[in-house]
């Protein structure tokens, strides 16, 4: 079990949301709401830096290592960065983000218990593919929610 | 859409499994050409689109220099209609203009936008869910938290849509976000405009997104794709969208000054009694 620490508890309103349901539900009525949840504790760090939260989000579930991608717009001269939560315990993550070239343009992947991170400069404005998955050795199905912001 | 409101994953598996997702796995063998293909990577695409929220644009315009937002505000025409297709358009403009109010750090256009706010969600028998949003903007605005009002509108946006498609009417969320991108890119070409430089004209390739609408407006029950506000836009999208991949070594400032024509064009045709 992930336990938030008692410096993300203050932060937040979200890490307190995801604080709650890690201590209150049983993950095995996880939902793409807590997969949400750790997506926006993985995004604190982030707003005290000074990115923007988008209320928009992209959820869903998905089988252990399935790759996914989704296409973005993203204009140079904003520094993004890209938060991907998931309600399951002990879950590798890939998180890359790719140019129309298919170079790898992210910086700084991290993860950390429930979510992976990772920021990105664009070089050009224009649509970029967010590539991922989430492999889990225990769970043939994961809910996951990937989440963006933006300065 | 595919957000919290709705729950199941929109994915398509890509039609041709590739090996691994590398460039050189995607390329075109005979022409040699290194463009990565979407089409062909091997695992699921969500379809769905996140709309970028004018601030977005709006953010790079700023370190880009000093544009002057209070000459981009616009007067808001609210007609009085019943027409839920019209309202859902005027609903993503009007937050739009709310994003312009907050570059301006116009305290009062906040607030007035915040009260059309309340008469579109009303009108759209959604005021139960959007009044706390637009109560906050009020709230915020009065306190010049600018930061807290943009933050609001984006979630006012997004209670919306989400409501919208709770009510099966998806295709009324697709029109809030239309009037929304809309407006806000006829603010940034008029920005452009005034100051026209390459990397400023940069901002308008956004051709993914123009796709978008237009393969959404396809994909609308017949009544809404037949509306004339929603036919009109249809259009002017191919346009726009012929202008951008037309752009390819870059905007030219006439191409600028036709987009946001165009954007302008619609935009007063939403706003029209018929």
């Amino acid at each position: 079990m992930h336990f938030l620490s008692i410096r993300h508890l203050q932060r937040t309103a979200a890490a307190s949301v995801a604080a709650l349901l890690l201590t209150s539900a049983p993950l095995s009525h996880a939902t793409i709401d807590d997969a949400h949840s750790f997506a926006m504790e993985a995004a604190v760090p982030f707003v005290e830096q000074g990115f923007i939260v988008r209320e928009d989000y992209w959820n869903g579930e998905v089988k252990s290592g399935q790759k996914l991608m989704v296409r973005h717009q993203m204009f140079k001269g904003n520094e993004y960065a890209f938060w991907l939560g998931t309600a399951s315990e002990e879950v590798a993550f890939e998180l890359k983000v790719l140019d129309e070239k298919g170079k790898e343009i992210e910086l700084d992947f991290k993860n950390q218990g429930m979510f992976a991170t990772v920021r990105v400069n664009p070089p050009k404005t224009g649509t970029y593919s967010v590539v991922f998955s989430l492999t889990s050795k225990k769970e043939k199905g994961l809910y996951w929610a990937l989440a963006y912001g933006y300065r | 859409m595919n957000r919290s409101s709705l729950p199941c994953l929109f994915v398509v598996t890509a039609v041709t499994a590739l090996a691994s997702i590398s460039p050189a796995s995607a390329q075109g063998a005979s022409a040699g050409v290194q463009e990565f293909d979407p089409q062909a990577f091997p695992g699921q695409v969500v379809e769905d689109v996140v709309v970028p929220v004018p601030s977005e644009v709006f953010s790079v315009l700023d370190k880009l220099g000093e544009p002057n937002w209070r000459q981009e505000i616009r007067t808001v025409n609210l007609p009085k209609t019943p027409d839920r297709t019209k309202l859902s358009l005027l609903f993503g403009l009007v937050v739009a203009e709310g994003f312009v109010a907050v570059q301006a750090e116009d305290k009062e256009a906040v607030k007035d936008i915040g009260r059309e706010v309340i008469d579109l969600a009303t009108a759209l028998g959604l005021i139960k869910s959007v009044r706390p949003h637009a109560q906050a903007i009020l709230d915020a605005a009065d306190k010049s938290d600018w930061a807290s009002i943009r933050k609001e509108f984006d979630q006012t946006q997004k209670t919306v849509r989400d409501s919208m498609e709770q009510m099966k009417d998806a295709d009324l969320s697709q029109c809030v976000s239309m009037g929304g991108w809309l407006r806000g890119t006829a603010s940034v070409t008029s920005v452009i405009g005034k100051s026209f430089s390459a990397d400023r004209a940069e901002l308008l390739n956004q051709p993914m997104l123009v796709e978008h609408f237009i393969a959404s407006i396809s994909k609308m029950s017949k009544d809404k794709k037949d509306h004339p506000n929603v036919a009109d836009i249809s259009k002017g999208l191919k346009d726009i969208l012929a202008k951008m991949e037309g752009a390819v070594d870059g905007f030219t400032k006439e191409g600028v000054r036709e987009i946001g024509k165009t954007c302008d064009s619609l935009l007063t045709d939403i706003q029209a009694a018929k």
